[in-house]
């Protein structure tokens, strides 16, 4: 898979991710844009695949930022207000 | 009573009927035709008892709406007039996403994933750059769908 279709689908990625973004899929899509702009002109293959491995994390970071909201969510539903407050 | 039952029928008919497109705004009309009678309390009693009684008249599954060229041209149209970045008055099917409209590539990921969504199915990366007019998408569809006239 060469570098420039990786990115691509890591684009792609994201911007899947980006759909239940707590601020709205438009806050998250121009941020996203923004920050694949940026490097737009980055040509040093080392520093691409560095890149990459870095958009990859932030998916993952993105994942589990999904996950702990849905745990917080099931907590609230179980305790009441104040002992999820205090945990 | 009569004409109400028909009305309800009909509201229920067209509202399944718009249910099978895939269309997100067409959806959103129907969710808004079907939430409508909810605000009169005496309709919406009326509308569970239909409900209950009559058995569903038509079934559509998850068949799709048949389609044509020109259908397929309007709904691409359709998609890339909502998306924020593209000028609507400057749109035409044969102008080139980058150098006419002035995207980007990172837009034309975005466009394409619009386009997936629309029509329900995925387009691989290698096809995906090819894509580069509107004219070429309809074409792309009208191909995978079996349509050529």
């Amino acid at each position: 898979m060469s570098q420039r279709s990786r990115v691509v689908t890591l684009y792609k990625n994201l911007l899947h991710l980006g759909k239940e973004w707590p601020k709205g899929y438009d806050f998250f899509r121009s941020r996203l844009h923004n920050a694949f702009l940026k490097n737009k002109d980055e040509s040093s293959p080392e520093n691409i695949e560095k890149m990459i491995k870095h958009g990859e994390f932030v998916a993952k970071e993105i994942e589990t930022l999904y996950m702990l909201k849905k745990y917080r969510t099931l907590k609230r539903r179980y305790y009441d207000e104040q002992v999820a407050r205090k945990n | 009573m009569s004409a109400l039952v028909k009305n309800i029928r009909s509201l229920s008919k067209s509202s399944s009927y718009l249910r099978c497109f895939s269309v997100r705004p067409l959806t959103v009309a129907a969710n808004k035709l079907r939430s409508a009678p909810k605000h009169t309390p005496n309709q919406s009693l009326f509308l569970t008892t239909t409900q209950r009684l009559v058995l569903p008249h038509e079934r559509s599954y998850s068949s799709k709406p048949p389609l044509s060229l020109k259908l397929i041209a309007d709904r691409v149209i359709l998609v890339l007039q909502l998306y924020d970045k593209v000028n609507p008055e400057k749109l035409k099917l044969e102008s080139h996403f980058i150098n006419d409209l002035g995207l980007d590539s990172l837009d034309h990921v975005e466009v394409i994933m619009a386009i997936e969504d629309e029509f329900g199915f995925e387009i691989p990366d290698v096809d995906a750059e090819k894509l580069l007019r509107p004219a070429d998408i309809v074409r792309y569809v009208a191909d995978k769908e079996d349509i050529y006239e």
